[in-house]
């Protein structure tokens, strides 16, 4: 594997199949009344092709790589962290309600990446929390989840 | 004379106090997001795009262009001042920008650069009143082949205009394609790639796609580069430029309005692109091209103006074909269907009062912008002294509510979140996110034309050939796709890319 362009390429070319296997499923149809997964199958095989030429372009290009460079001097478990906390507030969204998940988020992200003084997290992910919860749910009413705290 | 009782038509829309107020709002929005990183005019767009649902179509997409121009103009004073493009469209703009602000010429810069927005939104608003209402008529004998071919072609001319390889956005396209076409299938009612999802069976929700794709990992990209933004510490003063500054600028202006307006009709970066063309172009006619790159107001006013320009000949393929040119597009496109109207060559005649008022709308934002960025700059350089580490929390916090309130559901930010992760690794490997973006908004539409065609042709595809319009549409696909394999194309469009990068 000479570089990213070429690994990348095989994991297109995996979802490209897959599409196009996928899509026989719901049935191509003919040409004169194309099916269900006529335009899916066609798309998935346009991506399986690419993908091909992609990988093997690359072996004309000088380029060399490895995965590791791409987040060398990079603050990746910063990005991980994150990510989790999106993930949770999602699931949690409904249980928790609007206001305590927000601000549980809003005062882990105002710490993750600098450590802000606790005094200034609890002000802004409440000034965070309130002000969304005033222009989302009272002015533009967005039927917020009220979850354990009930309103 | 009809043209003039158009545009009466138009203002007497435009300068009705709501639409003035939505006006205000999408330009401020707009300058608010091209001032600060991380969030573009997408993004916001798609953001707000869920509290228009009650307002007026007109008023609705009246804010929703105002946030598209007016990134353009916030883009360039972090250009200006910090050295950081608020926009892609804004990248050549520090090249010259920000060296005449360590010269303490940041106010005249800042401001040749608000006039030239000016001057060119205004032409290129002249040019779209006159060319689209003509270029609808021309539209309205075109048949599903012609269109399918002109998506087609839309599609192509985007991977071609991408900065990095071809067969890469290519790939994008196809993979936004397959996005586009999850759901329920329109002719029989079967679920497709819907995984027992209920939220898939309309299909996969484009703002939610939007902003995981151009929101979400742009704040991851940023979280884990530590970036620092100093701001020019200098007391901004003397916004408006001199008359030397007016004579070296004015014919700059001229031409980047002209080559933005056209570039801007093109599908693909627009705005992007004629920045840097205008750039290159100004180089090339000065008399003094070795001073480029070290300050001078030329060229900082032409790709200005050449952004602006770009940004209104944009709207032309959306308002008489009904096929988005670009990402912002697609999303306005998404808008209007959602308001049940179809974009198309009978747009303008169905909806007079939208496609008029939303023009005339464009020319009072563009006023309300001087007004804005002008004696407003200090207000925009104390946003700027905002730390990255506040603000995207906030960033975040605005994505998740607006799309959980789309339709309260859960699932879409699963969704939003799953293409945040997708984005940001597009970003790592160098990928771009408009081809896909714009593929998945005219992957239904293209279904539907290619299926049409081949009922009309008994299922031959022919039709696509025997056709004098799709012939030649389908002739430049082609001449698009084999082109960058000839050698002297290749190698200019590597110097493309290698100075975009």
């Amino acid at each position: 594997m000479k570089n990213n362009d070429q690994r990348s390429s095989l994991f297109w070319l995996v979802i490209g199949l897959s599409i196009v296997l996928y899509s026989s499923k719901y049935g191509l149809g003919t040409f004169s009344s194309p099916g269900p997964g006529f335009l899916p199958f066609m798309s998935g095989a346009a991506m399986v092709l690419l993908a091909l030429i992609v990988f093997f372009q690359q072996f004309s290009r000088g380029r060399v790589d490895t995965l590791k460079s791409l987040w060398a001097h990079t603050r990746w478990p910063t990005v991980l962290m994150v990510m989790a906390s999106l993930v949770f507030y999602a699931v949690l969204l409904r249980t928790l309600g609007f206001l305590l998940d927000t601000f549980v988020l809003t005062a882990f992200l105002l710490r993750v990446m600098e450590p802000l003084s606790w005094k200034k997290v609890l002000a802004g992910a409440s000034g965070a929390t309130l002000g969304s919860y005033a222009i989302f749910e009272l002015w533009l009413e967005a039927q917020l989840p009220a979850g354990v705290l009930g309103f | 004379m009809e043209i003039l009782a158009n545009v009466m038509l138009g203002f007497e829309v435009a300068l009705q106090p709501a639409n003035l107020f939505f006006c205000f709002m999408g330009v401020l929005i707009g300058t608010l997001v091209g001032v600060l990183p991380g969030l573009g005019p997408v993004a916001a767009m798609s953001l707000l795009l869920p509290t228009t649902f009650h307002l007026a179509p007109v008023s609705a997409v009246i804010m929703l262009s105002g946030i598209y121009y007016g990134a353009m103009y916030g883009g360039s004073t972090t250009s200006i001042l910090v050295n950081i493009p608020g926009e892609a469209a804004s990248v050549v703009t520090c090249l010259d920008g920000y060296q005449m602000a360590r010269k303490g010429r940041a106010g005249a810069a800042l401001g040749i650069a608000a006039f030239g927005s000016f001057i060119a939104g205004t032409l290129s608003i002249l040019g779209l009143m006159l060319l689209a209402p003509l270029l609808a008529e021309v539209a309205l004998k075109f048949g599903p082949p012609e269109y399918f071919c002109l998506m087609l072609l839309g599609l192509v001319i985007v991977t071609f205009l991408a900065g990095s390889s071809m067969p890469k956005a290519l790939l994008m396209a196809a993979f936004g394609l397959f996005l586009g076409l999850i759901g329920m299938d329109i002719m029989t009612a079967t679920p497709r790639f819907t995984f027992d999802m209920y939220f898939l069976m309309d299909g996969v929700g484009l703002v939610p796609v939007v902003m995981g794709l151009f929101g979400v990992s742009e704040v991851l990209l940023n979280v884990e580069s530590k970036i620092k933004r100093e701001v020019f510490e200098t007391k901004i003063k003397g916004l408006l430029p001199n008359r030397r500054d007016w004579g070296d600028s004015i014919w700059p202006i001229i031409r980047g309005s002209v080559v933005g307006f056209f570039l801007g009709i093109l599908p693909g970066g627009g705005a992007v692109i004629s920045s840097f063309v205008s750039y290159g172009m100004e180089k090339k006619l000065s008399r003094h091209p070795e001073k480029f790159g070290t300050g001078v107001i030329e060229g900082v006013a032409g790709p200005e103006s050449a952004n602006n320009a770009a940004a209104g000949g944009a709207f032309i393929p959306l308002m008489t074909l009904g096929i988005p040119a670009n990402a912002v597009m697609a999303m306005l496109l998404g808008a209007l269907t959602i308001y049940g109207m179809q974009p198309g060559p009978m747009l303008i005649k169905q909806h007079p009062d939208l496609f008029w008022g939303v023009v005339t709308s464009m020319y009072i934002g563009n006023i309300m912008l001087l007004v804005l960025n002008l004696p407003l700059i200090g207000i925009w350089v104390k946003i700027l002294k905002i730390p990255y580490e506040v603000l995207f929390p906030l960033i975040l916090l605005f994505c998740l509510i607006g799309v959980f309130s789309l339709n309260n559901n859960v699932g879409e930010i699963g969704l939003m979140l799953f293409f945040g992760g997708v984005g940001y690794f597009m970003k790592k490997f160098n990928y771009e996110a408009a081809p896909l973006v714009l593929a998945m908004v005219l992957g239904p539409m293209m279904e539907n034309a290619l299926r049409q065609s081949l009922i009309m042709a008994n299922g031959s595809a022919a039709i696509f050939f025997t056709r004098p319009i799709s012939l030649a549409v389908a002739l430049l696909v082609l001449i698009l796709l084999v082109l960058p394999m000839l050698p002297w194309v290749k190698k200019k469009r590597e110097v493309i890319a290698e100075i975009v990068e």
